[in-house]
């Protein structure tokens, strides 16, 4: 099979390059093994968390990336920053969409009782954001145990409480059961009225983030009108219900869009022909099977995604050998202390792109005429310190996207 | 259990990130299945090939997987599940009821040569509630009625003719209890200028494997793969009609069960549909397709994913003029071969399907399509919803 | 506050704790004080061997005799802690047969069960040994699980009157004319001070045995040995695995539970708190190592610690191999004029019980009250529990979480009651004291998501002081240290993921 782009890594930055391809009535090949972290870590739309609050970043990231021109978002640009976001949003009309206060940055309560900064927060989670003005009272689960609310609320000053389900018949109870639970009206029914049995008139109700996949804002309106109460989700341990949501969302609509999704498989081995790649190829025991393209697209993540694979002295990018910036031996990958203030120097490892995002050689020139790099692969950044991951997986899948299409 | 077979580092690539948690549809509906993350990698590291199991849920494990598809890290979780379900049951022993539903392809022509007898039982309350209390076969479960002739029987009065040779595995169940599959097929390929042929063939063993019988599956694959072997070498290409069957030889075959020469078969093995989108790429298609105004829901069966083909059936359906097309969001049907028909597996397996049978409902089809038998019997059961292979739409569209 | 008793003793390793346990079974009314939590100095970081003596037979035949000995004594009087694997020295085609045949000689001249297996014998017991081996030969070695083995002689100890108080350091002796008389105390934790009069004090603090002789103005001549050891995902191997030469880096793997351990090194060290691994330790052990297993080479490695060892310096010797890992016990009184003061030091794990042994002869001798010993004879106080490592899958069985609560660590099947129990009835005054005590946090990611869970439900049990996500922080930092010295391959992408979710997600 022949296609237009080939995407190689279902993370939310492949994802976003498929929908860029596909919109434009390309026929787009995305392939990858997994939910890249969605599942695992993304539950808000973080842009550069460490921007101050109170200023729209309309006005603080550029000024940001002009400080920072390696930055994968000073390829970029303020302006596709914005219309990516924009794409992305397309995805989730309301009423279940993700909203930034303001145009800047918010605080959001974490499941371990902490603030994150993000900018784009899904419906179900605004209401969070009034957590420290407003009163509220924090629902957890006996048998969930990847949230206590106890704790939580201590270090909120909020009230806390544990509902017994009957349904858990004292077991353990997985997020995914939880969540589909959520999807039952009268699950609803015999939750709020045990929560009311504790419930102090609170206005604000808050639970881990497992109100229901498919139709969160229905659960949310119908637990507000059987409370009261404002209602809503705090991000919790993997997996992430929020997570999930968006990938199923990306996954129904390309597949919709006629997108060749090939989700669990691995590209194998990239077929490489001079200084362009033909096509990939997949191994899947005992068979090889092999796709061509005219464009491919790299956004195979970093370490968890295999991106990037490191042995015991380097760092390197498995499929297509591309240069990969890092520091000079093993020792200097990693402070000595876990918290280490600057993080760590190996997260700001990477291939280097120009600014069409394609993979540079080591004496800065592009090394295929067909190939483009996008995500968190790219060096120059460190999303944990910066709190930016999901704005460079969107702006960048989306870019890069644009610019292997000719745009 | 070989000493090669079991497992050595693969659980080891595990980082314990619970993705394959976020997916398993069993692990949603039932505390009594750890999940993928504990019951794959996570035990590995407490089991010993030259201990006893202690891991009975292991036998909870659908085979969907759809675990392995979202493991970034590689880890064959189903195959770690499998190997340990087949060393439990190795000891535990298997009941009589396992040995029947793994070996309905000993009984399919009688059932079909008394089909009316055999059906009438099948349906019937009391017979069905005998099966339960006896063989713990779940009286709810409605069992496929026997269909009189066969496929092999009708294909044999049938003249096949065209100007290049296609094999077709068809698989057992399509033989006897759903002939029109393999009519479809037949029509359809022949309208496209093949001569189908049929290599000699058993069931392709998956029920066994499914349910750890390792051996079994060998004994039997290793029949079918000599004259799969010849069609290939005489210049065929072998197509199947039944995901699972074809998973089955096209993968597990040569990597699980090690079967001389089915790497070679692998090679030229194709699903029928994925075929037909081959034909379709290489502007080969006659799709001479008749306005066909009907919604239909599409379901792709947990085999055809783990093919890693993509869903071939989509780019044909939209060759149909008038015919809108649903994909249906939902990761497994639930019933999981012969995991369905388990009285102790049974809620189980309806709790799974629900969410398919919600997904349907929201869709409102006329009819639903699936590549995989047993996505069409539960989908059946569950909603009632005329249920087809593609392929057969394909037919009636051709011939309209 | 202030405490009289017969004995003090300083130093809650194995060797002081196992004082603890003869004195008070022959009646001496005993008390101990140790700065950390028990087992927080080389009894704690160790690569838990069960010696049969054989690593010994061909360099020290007097340390082999006693080593084997004292296996058969642990093995009877604390079978819950010990893992009767068996071992094998293997023999690469570099180290020769000749030193095969003088090892199983020197094995038998010090009793020590040897059988010679042939390298078909051999592959087929142990299938992931490397195929060129010459053969092997096999010995009693077993896997002891240090920490309860520790913590047993504990219980045991106060079970028969003895007071031990850990993270309680000693501020000063009190020292009249030429007799210490006792010592001053302060807790750690709390900063109570107090004083404990005594007059015998006995030095079993291992390798800060100067750091309380300098309080007296005092030294014994003594050299501290680094040891590096790394854990594997998963078992390698069921036997203790040896290396048939002259001890060296890198020719030991010992199975521990669910995990392999792999030693180890020995650096010469200038102060007993350097305790990190460094990165040629960590890559030597693995290219060592895999001589013997090669699928070391590319094995999951989980954590890396190192322990640091005493060894009693007679004069001059370089390779702390060479020094004797025999024993001493010092009177000062003899020695220094300072009385009422005994320095043991030196030995290792498996002779604990012997050192303790001599040690309390010695102190019984000089109170006057010479009473027999009976630390062999009787067992320890669970020795009737014993479980082995793959039981615990079971937890995963139906019902498992009505009965016990949900599995708190998904890597090593630790329920919540399990927990629950431990914080019954115990003085655990951290984190680190919990986490000795239970596998939550050995396995795969090491605590990654169990640590979160765990401080819910210490929150729940109102046991957390303070902010909890300070003591989160402090959990991670000191398990980055493990952590650090292992990362490249799969641990890389584990790293990703716990990073992930404590700097990015919940922002800590």
């Amino acid at each position: 099979m022949h296609f237009d782009l080939i995407v190689i890594g279902m993370g939310l930055t492949g994802l976003m390059a498929a929908k860029t391809a596909a919109e434009r009535k390309k026929k787009v090949l995305l392939i990858g093994k997994g939910f890249g972290t969605l599942t695992l870590f993304s539950n808000t739309i973080d842009l550069m968390g460490i921007l101050p609050e109170e200023v729209p970043v309309k006005e603080s990231l550029p000024l940001w990336i002009e400080e920072h021109p390696d930055h994968p978002y000073g390829k970029v640009g303020m302006e596709k920053i914005e219309e990516a976001l924009s794409s992305f949003l397309s995805f989730f009309p309301p009423p279940y969409t993700f909203q930034s206060r303001n145009g800047a940055n918010s605080l959001v309560p974490t499941g371990a009782g902490t603030l994150r900064p993000t900018y784009l927060i899904p419906s179900t989670m605004m209401k969070g954001i009034g957590l420290r003005e407003k009163k509220a009272l924090i629902v957890g689960f006996k048998g969930y145990k990847d949230f206590y609310p106890h704790r939580f609320s201590d270090l909120f000053r909020c009230r806390a409480m544990t509902v017994d389900l009957e349904e858990a018949h004292g077991a353990e109870v997985s997020a995914t059961t939880l969540a589909r639970w959520m999807e039952e009206p009268s699950f609803r029914q015999r939750l709020t009225e045990g929560i009311k049995k504790e419930w102090k008139g609170e206005p604000l109700l808050g639970f881990p983030a497992l109100l229901g996949l498919r139709d969160p804002m229905v659960v949310r309106r119908d637990l507000e009108k059987r409370t009261g109460a404002s209602i809503f989700e705090i991000p919790v341990l993997p997996p992430s219900m929020p997570g999930m949501r968006i990938f199923n969302t990306f996954r129904e609509k390309l597949i919709r869009m006629g997108v060749t999704f090939l989700l669990g498989q691995s590209v194998s081995r990239l077929l490489l022909r001079g200084d362009r790649c033909e096509g990939v190829e997949v191994a899947h025991a005992p068979l090889v099977n092999t796709y061509t393209g005219e464009r491919i697209l790299l956004a195979t993540g970093r370490f968890i995604g295999g991106g990037l694979r490191a042995d015991s002295s380097r760092i390197e990018e498995p499929l297509l050998g591309l240069p990969v910036t890092q520091p000079p031996s093993r020792e200097g990958w990693f402070e000595e202390a876990f918290f280490a203030s600057s993080g760590h120097p190996v997260h700001r490892a990477g291939v280097v792109v120009d600014s069409m995002f394609r993979p540079l050689n080591e004496g800065g020139k592009p090394i295929f005429e067909n190939v483009w790099v996008a995500g968190t692969i790219l060096a120059h950044h460190d999303s944990l310190y910066e709190k930016s991951k999901e704005g460079i997986e969107i702006a960048t899948g989306y870019t890069a996207a644009l610019k292997a299409l000719g745009g | 259990m070989e000493k090669e077979l079991w497992p050595r580092n693969e659980a080891d690539l595990c980082i314990r990130c619970a993705a394959c948690m976020a997916i398993c549809p069993v692990s949603r509906v039932t505390p009594l299945f750890p999940g993928p993350k504990q019951a794959g990698p996570g035990a590995q590291r407490f089991r010993r090939p030259d201990e006893p199991s202690m891991d009975p849920w292991i036998d909870l494990c659908i085979g969907c997987q759809l675990c392995d598809m979202v493991c970034a890290a590689g880890v064959p979780i189903s195959e770690l599940n499998l190997i340990a379900k087949a060393k439990y049951l190795d000891e535990k022993g298997r009941p009589l009821r396992d040995w029947l539903l793994t070996h309905t392809h000993l009984f399919g022509s009688l059932g079909s040569m008394f089909s009316p007898i055999v059906n009438f039982f099948l349906k019937n309350r009391a017979f069905r509630w005998l099966l339960d209390v006896t063989f713990q076969i779940d009286r709810r479960r409605v069992l496929p009625a026997y269909e009189s002739p066969t496929f092999r029987q009708w294909f044999r009065q049938h003249r096949s003719q065209g100007e290049k040779k296609v094999a077709y595995f068809y698989g057992c169940f399509t033989n006897t209890n759903e002939v029109d599959v393999g009519k479809a097929t037949v029509e359809v390929l022949e309208a496209n200028g093949f001569e189908v042929v049929l290599p000699r063939q058993q069931c392709c063993g998956i029920p066994m494997l499914g349910n750890g019988n390792f051996r079994g599956a060998h004994k039997i694959g290793a029949k079918n793969v000599p004259p799969l072997l010849e069609a290939v070498r005489s210049g065929m290409e072998v197509v199947f009609s039944s995901t699972s069957c074809g998973h089955m030889i096209r993968h597990e075959y040569d990597h699980l069960l090690h079967l001389e020469g089915a790497k070679e078969v692998s090679s030229h093995l194709f699903d029928l549909m994925e075929f037909l989108r081959n034909l379709h790429e290489s502007g080969h298609l006659r799709s001479p397709f008749q306005k066909t105004p009907l919604k239909v829901a599409y379901f792709a069966p947990c085999h055809l994913k783990s093919l890693g083909i993509g869903f071939p059936t989509l780019p044909i359906l939209r060759l149909v003029p008038g015919l809108s097309v649903e994909n249906v969001e939902a990761h497994c049907c639930g019933l999981g071969g012969t995991f369905g028909f388990k009285k102790e597996k049974y809620d189980i397996s309806e709790e799974i399907g629900r969410d398919l049978a919600r997904a349907l409902s929201a869709i409102e089809p006329d009819m639903v399509l699936s590549e995989c038998e047993g996505c069409r019997m539960q989908i059946r059961h569950l909603t009632g919803l005329r249920t087809l292979h593609p392929i057969q739409l394909l037919r009636d569209a051709l011939s309209r | 506050m202030k405490t009289e008793t017969e004995v003090l003793i300083v130093g809650g390793g194995a060797t002081g704790v196992g004082l603890a346990r003869d004195l008070s079974l022959r009646g001496v009314s005993t008390a101990l004080v140790e700065k950390g939590d028990f087992a927080s100095g080389a009894s704690g970081r160790n690569h838990g061997l069960l010696h049969s003596g054989g690593r010994y037979a061909v360099s020290d035949p007097v340390a082999a005799r006693e080593c084997i000995a004292e296996n058969r004594i642990l093995k009877r009087i604390a079978p819950h802690c010990v893992e009767e694997t068996e071992g094998l020295f293997v023999s690469l085609p570099e180290d020769g047969v000749d030193f095969q045949n003088r090892f199983l000689q020197a094995c038998r001249n010090a009793e020590i069960p040897a059988t010679l297996l042939s390298r078909d014998e051999a592959l087929h017991l142990e299938p992931n040994l490397h195929p060129d081996i010459l053969g092997a030969v096999k010995v009693p070695d077993g896997a002891v699980d240090p920490f309860t083995l520790v913590v047993e002689n504990v219980r045991d100890a106060e079970a028969h009157g003895a007071r031990l108080l850990p993270h309680t350091t000693i501020t000063s002796l009190l020292v009249e004319g030429k007799r210490l008389r006792g010592v001053t105390i302060k807790d750690r934790i709390t900063g109570e001070e107090g004083t404990i009069e005594a007059p015998w004090v006995i030095n079993a603090t291992g390798a800060w045995a100067n750091e309380l002789l300098s309080l007296a103005g005092l030294r014994i001549g003594m050299a501290l040995s680094k040891g590096t050891l790394l854990v594997t995902n998963h078992r390698l191997t069921h036997r203790v695995i040896n290396r048939c030469r002259p001890p060296s880096d890198g020719d030991i793997i010992v199975p521990n539970d669910a995990v392999s351990i792999l030693g180890t090194t020995s650096v010469r060290v200038k102060t007993p708190e350097d305790f990190l691994p460094t990165t040629e330790e960590v890559d030597l052990l693995v290219r060592e190592t895999s001589r013997m297993v090669p699928q070391i080479r590319d094995a999951r490695l989980i954590r890396a610690y190192a322990g640091i060892r005493p060894l009693f310096q007679t004069e001059g010797a370089n390779d702390d191999r060479q020094i004797s890992r025999g024993f001493a016990l010092i009177d000062h009184g003899r020695r220094d004029g300072l009385h009422g003061l005994i320095t043991i030091t030196g030995g290792k794990l498996i002779t604990y019980r012997l050192m303790a042994e001599k040690t309390s002869d010695l102190v019984c001798e000089k109170m006057g009250r010479p009473t027999p010993c009976t630390t062999h004879l009787r067992p320890l106080p669970g020795a009737a529990t014993r479980q082995r490592f793959s039981e615990r899958l079971k937890k995963m069985n139906r019902g498992f979480s009505v009965e016990g609560g949900e599995i708190l660590c998904d890597c090593e099947l630790i329920q919540r009651n399990e927990v629950g129990n431990l914080l019954k009835g115990q003085t655990l005054r951290d984190l680190q004291d919990i986490l000795h005590r239970t596998r939550l946090a050995k396995g795969t990611c090491q605590g990654g998501f169990c640590v979160y869970r765990l401080l819910g439900l210490l929150h729940e049990a109102r046991r957390v002081e303070g902010d909890s996500n300070l003591v989160l922080k402090q959990f991670l930092e000191e398990r980055w240290r493990g952590i650090r010295p292992i990362l490249w391959g799969v641990a890389m992408k584990e790293e990703e993921l716990i990073e992930s979710i404590y700097r990015g997600l919940f922002n800590l």
